[in-house]
């Protein structure tokens, strides 16, 4: 009905191709049913199964049946087109096959791992996305990708030292470095720290010298005390937005001297100290900053002016500074934002803010620290006195089911030094306990700390700490607490108590994420693109993860990712053109409405700006600017537009295989690429199970989903019918995608109630790329409703709705 | 990274504190001897400083306006503390009444010129004693052993000649009125006020009866009820032009209150060019300026104000 019914000039000679994947798909589905089935599909040619697809042995199948059987279309049923499509769009590219000619089923994520329990029904549905493939690669067209150029220089988000390791290994490579710091001085947590696990060396000895390096390298400009407020563009070609903010002192004039500081009044809680100590409201946080250049905080400043008359003829000193926006173009970005702390204040059982003597472990470092606000000395805030008794308390924050449910990684390691370090220093002057769930030291010499740690006498008490309770007169602390090696519940008095809080995302991430169109996992961290392969890779091409911003990680692994997510970066900035996937819109003139009268909405609507509308003439799309995300062509009032690979034609077409059978008890489900699709993969791979009753339609964003489509899927009979989108408002890869579509089914939704439509039978839902449990219990909560409806219910609407809803799709036809 | 601060509020106190782990700042306010004049929250810096109103009760006194300090603002600088005329802010670090801005020589302290001759005070009086509206002058006979005279009656007429007499005057807390200085009959007492200026209440606009500026001033005499026109009336003479009359005046331009002066130790300081911009005017700035010889910074002042000096 919606079809072209252009001939093509070649029959296609499809090939389907049946990948077992060992038993991940072969354990549950029937695949000689599935290759008789495939068989008997048009245009199927010829048909082969094979243990590993994605092997070698199973590509040179592939090659060897195009060759062999003149194949030029290929299905291959498999996984998730989001894990092998490249995979195999190479295969066949080998033997002079166009990419664009092949197709991907995905009949393991998306049936065998999420409905193991019921083989036959999987094998139903498993056959009808070969149908559905099939469908649509009998009208698929080859195509050229597009080449765009590369700007060979780099942006890194975050310097501390994941940041810092990736901005000196692209700079060694040849590459520019914009190193991106939101603080007044880079370095991170890592500069905080007195000691490093396990070898105990001085952190800040060992990071003060790369900190000098990165400082120096000429490759390397930092830009401090800045924030990043806009990226635009794509892989090779972002356009990226930084405000500097005014430090009311002039970087080039300052020399670092901090005769500034000396004659300054005002002094405010230093927060990089963990506000232990104070600094002057001119002043470098830490004597070791890279930038070494003096900021005033207004906050604090009393404008006294005694900084101008000590700094004299340098003249660095400019209380008119204003921020300064720099825009900057770079290839590739690197996020490594890092993480927060945890402060326990809504915490009541646990004291902290309330007694005195209760810290958090990242304030013990300050303490501890020889350079520290109180010279190395660990004393009490109540007193000034020394700790003759000090317990260390695991997990606060972390392990959570109330907080954070996650493990920090690198705690355990952290309070065993500290306990090694307190032992060494006060010798039998102290006793140290320490509340553990699990002691967790798992990588290179950790266990052995760990033993040393138990060597040196510290007492280890198995069990959750469940309140603390402050001595009034000694202000010493009384920790109750279950040993649950010895199954008693036990109470000790300490002098001090250190609590070992959660390490959180950083306040600000959620902004990054918009910024960057990256999404977030449950815990708040950066998703990365695929959990094993592709850790550092984020899931807009040419953005990279390094550090703890994707997921808690100590120095070592910090360093080591921040490495990897050089390298990772480099792979785009050395080529001098990247290609593109040519998914773009294409506007037929001779359709297009504008020539006659003024409309325009598909530039208004285009989320990247890429058409141009001109009176009395068609409008036009600027290829290298648009990104393929299809919203034009749905809005489009004449169907003007094509997205090529995703054209009307070849979704109308999986439509109608799709709902050929039993179209009642089906869902039909269109899901974008980068959520929602994403989400079901999810819901495969962590094997969360649903009813296989839903047909999941793959398109690059929710903005593509054509009303037209849902007409076509109810005239048909569908029982249900979803749409999938990425989170409101601001996770949609295509900036404002969803939005579009929202608009345009909150205005369908109701027009079909009143034709009769029961409510329920038209959705749409919004399912992260996290969202795999959410996704099960979506499908699970469709499918108990559609039973609740009834068949005979859908069946009476659907006989009520089809003529008008012929009607309506007849009269599209006609323009 | 929140900070561990505290503000607690009592019938007669106010304290503000920044918890660090070995260093404690903090302010405190006495509410009796704050009078709820404006010179705090004028010269706060950070304008961390406000002035809540009362309503008045019917038929009761009005009541003086009082002062609230904000948390997140303060910065602990001193500067209220340094300006507050009645001394009720002290601002400590770990319990020291040292004030790093005064240390620094970046912003000023004022002189109380308060002289007290000893000689010339008859022994048997206690005038400027019981003159004095704050309370804040103590006066005790020495006996040649050194003894302090309790009761005067049960000494002789000769004794009482050989007796010494100590006065004592809470500095700290004097406004510097002068109506100690006006009551004693010999000569004792000399006092400069810090505080310059003009204070007029306009009759035409001064509402009949209304007394609510008369019942908020410290100051016994700096205000006058005139049973002639049944107004308030202002004597120039003991003003300390503190304001605390201006924050509770129910009309608006009833009451002029004009700072012109303020005599502090010598200082070179952008901070107290501000607070006195505020506390009086900028013109008075810019006099003091160019008496200090500061040319450009009248200027920079003139820019930034776009305002020209006579």
């Amino acid at each position: 009905m919606g079809a072209e019914k252009k001939i093509e000039v070649e029959e296609p000679r499809i090939g389907v191709f049946v990948c077992h994947c060992g038993l991940n798909i072969a354990g549950v589905l029937d695949i000689k049913e599935l290759l008789e089935y495939s068989k008997t599909l048009p245009n199927v040619v010829y048909v082969k199964d094979n243990r590993y697809t994605c092997a070698d042995p199973g590509q040179e199948e592939i090659r060897k049946g195009i060759k062999e059987h003149k194949l030029n279309r290929v299905i291959v049923a498999a996984c998730s087109p989001r894990m092998h499509e490249p995979t195999f769009r190479r295969t066949v590219s080998d033997v002079n096959l166009n990419a664009f000619l092949f197709e991907m089923a995905n009949i393991r994520e998306f049936s065998s791992w999420c409905h193991p329990s019921t083989p036959q029904e999987a094998t139903e549905k498993a056959k009808d996305l070969i149908k559905m493939a099939v469908a649509k690669a009998r009208l698929l067209k080859p195509l050229q990708t597009i080449e765009v150029p590369v700007t060979n220089k780099a942006l890194v988000v975050g310097g501390g030292i994941a940041g810092m390791n990736t901005a000196l290994d692209l700079a060694e490579m040849g590459f520019k470095v914009y190193l991106l710091e939101k603080g007044e001085s880079i370095g991170g947590h890592m500069a905080q720290l007195d000691k490093t696990f396990p070898t105990l060396d001085c952190s800040i000895c060992i990071e003060g010298p790369k900190m000098v390096d990165v400082g120096r390298h000429p490759n390397i400009k930092i830009i401090a005390n800045a924030d990043l407020q806009s990226v635009s563009g794509f892989i090779g070609n972002f356009k990226v937005k930084i405000r500097k903010n005014p430090r009311f002192v002039i970087a080039e004039n300052c020399t670092g001297c901090g005769e500034c500081k000396e004659v300054c009044p005002i002094e405010y809680p230093n927060e990089w100290d963990m506000n232990l100590g104070v600094r002057k409201a001119i002043s470098v946080p830490f004597d070791q900053a890279v930038p070494l250049v003096y900021t005033i905080n207004k906050d604090y400043c009393i404008e006294c002016f005694k900084c101008v008359d000590a700094c004299g003829a340098r003249q660095a000193i400019n209380f008119e500074q204003q921020p300064e926006e720099i825009e900057l173009d770079v290839g590739a970005i690197v996020v490594a934002t890092g993480y927060d702390v945890y402060m326990p204040y809504d915490n009541p059982l646990l004291g902290y803010g309330k007694y005195a003597n209760v810290i958090t472990s990242l304030e013990f470092e300050r303490l501890i620290l020889a350079a520290g606000p109180t010279g190395g000395k660990v004393v009490r805030a109540s007193d000034g006195h020394k700790p003759h008794s000090v317990a260390f308390i695991q997990c606060v924050g972390s392990r959570d089911k109330n907080k954070y449910p996650y493990c920090s990684n690198f705690c355990c390691m952290y309070t065993l030094k500290h306990v090694v370090q307190l032992k060494e220093k006060y010798k039998q002057d102290v006793e140290i306990y320490v509340f553990y769930m699990d002691m967790r030291s798992n990588f290179k010499g950790y266990e052995e700390f760990y033993d040393r740690a138990r060597e040196a006498g510290v007492n280890f008490v198995r069990g959750r700490v469940s309140k603390i309770l402050e001595v009034p007169e000694t202000k010493n602390l009384l920790i109750s607490a279950e040993d649950s090696l010895l199954g008693q519940p036990i109470e000790i008095e300490a002098e001090m108590v250190v609590l070992a809080t959660a390490a959180i995302p950083k306040k600000g991430a959620d902004e990054i994420a918009r910024i960057l169109n990256v999404t977030r996992g449950a815990d708040g961290f950066f998703m990365e693109s695929h959990p094993k392969l592709k850790p550092i890779d984020a899931p807009t091409d040419g953005v990279f993860f390094a550090g703890a911003c994707q997921g808690l990680k100590d120095i070592p692994y910090s360093v080591s990712q921040g490495s990897g997510a050089a390298s990772r970066a480099a792979t785009v900035l050395s080529k001098p053109k990247w290609k593109i996937e040519p998914i773009v819109s294409v506007i037929d003139p001779a359709k297009c409405r504008n020539v006659n009268s003024k409309c325009g909405i598909c530039a208004e609507r285009c989320p990247y700006g890429s058409i141009k509308v001109e009176e009395k003439k068609a409008a036009e799309v600027i290829t290298a600017m648009c990104h393929g995300c299809g919203t034009c062509v749905a809005e489009c009032p004449a169907d003007a537009i094509t997205q090529m690979h995703f054209t009307d034609a070849q979704i109308f077409a999986q439509i109608r295989a799709a709902l050929e059978t039993n179209p009642q008890d089906k869902i039909l489900a269109f899901l974008c690429n980068w959520c929602s699709y994403a989400g079901a993969d999810l819901a495969g791979t962590s094997r969360f199970e649903y009813p296989p009753i839903i047909r999941p339609i793959r398109v690059m964003c929710s903005g593509r989903v054509d009303r037209d489509f849902i007409l076509e899927a109810l005239r048909l009979g569908a029982g249900m019918v979803l749409v999938g989108a990425c989170h409101l408002p601001y996770d949609c890869h295509y900036i404002s995608g969803n939005w579009k579509m929202k608009a345009r089914m909150d205005a369908l939704a109701p027009m079909l109630q009143k034709l009769g439509l029961s409510p329920e039978r038209f959705r749409v839902e919004y399912v992260s790329a996290a969202e795999g449990v959410r996704f099960a219990e979506l499908i699970r909560e469709m499918t108990a409703q559609l039973n609740a409806l009834g068949k005979d219910k859908i069946k009476m609407e659907n006989e009520k709705l089809r003529p008008i809803l012929e009607n309506m799709l007849k009269r599209k036809e006609k323009k | 990274m929140p900070l561990k601060t505290l503000k607690q509020e009592t019938a007669n106190a106010l304290t503000l504190e920044w918890i660090l782990h070995i260093k404690n700042y903090r302010l405190s306010l006495n509410k009796d001897h704050c009078v709820g004049c404006q010179i705090c929250t004028l010269a706060c810096p950070k304008e961390a400083i406000k002035l809540v109103k009362h309503t008045k009760i019917q038929g009761q006194k009005a009541k003086k306006a009082t002062v609230d300090v904000d948390l997140t603002k303060c910065n602990f600088c001193g500067i209220c503390d340094i300006l507050c005329p009645y001394g009720a802010i002290k601002v400590t670090v770990n319990g020291e009444h040292i004030l790093s801005v005064v240390e620094k020589e970046s912003f000023p302290q004022l002189v109380r010129d308060i002289q007290v001759d000893t000689s010339k005070f008859p022994v048997g009086d206690s005038k400027c004693e019981e003159a004095c509206p704050l309370n804040l002058i103590h006066i005790a006979r020495l006996t040649p052993d050194g003894n302090v005279v309790e009761d005067l009656k049960a000494v002789s007429r000769k004794d009482r000649k050989k007796l010494q007499v100590k006065i004592d005057v809470e500095k700290e807390r004097c406004p510097c009125c002068r109506v100690c200085e006006y009551k004693c009959p010999e000569d004792v007492m000399h006092i400069r006020k810090f505080v310059h200026g003009k204070i007029l209440i306009h009759p035409e606009k001064c509402p009949e009866g209304c007394t609510d500026c008369l019942d908020v001033c410290p100051i016994t005499g700096a205000l006058y009820y005139s049973d002639e026109d049944k107004k308030v009336h202002a004597d120039e003479m003991f003003c300390v032009y503190c304001g605390a009359c201006k924050a509770v005046c129910p009309v608006e331009e009833a009451l002029d209150l004009k700072r012109t002066k303020i005599v502090h130790t010598p200082v070179r300081s952008g901070a107290w060019n501000k607070a006195l911009e505020r506390l009086a005017s900028p013109v008075e700035m810019s006099k003091e300026l160019k008496a200090k010889g500061s040319q450009k910074a009248v200027v920079s002042v003139e820019k930034r104000l776009g305002w020209k000096s006579a």
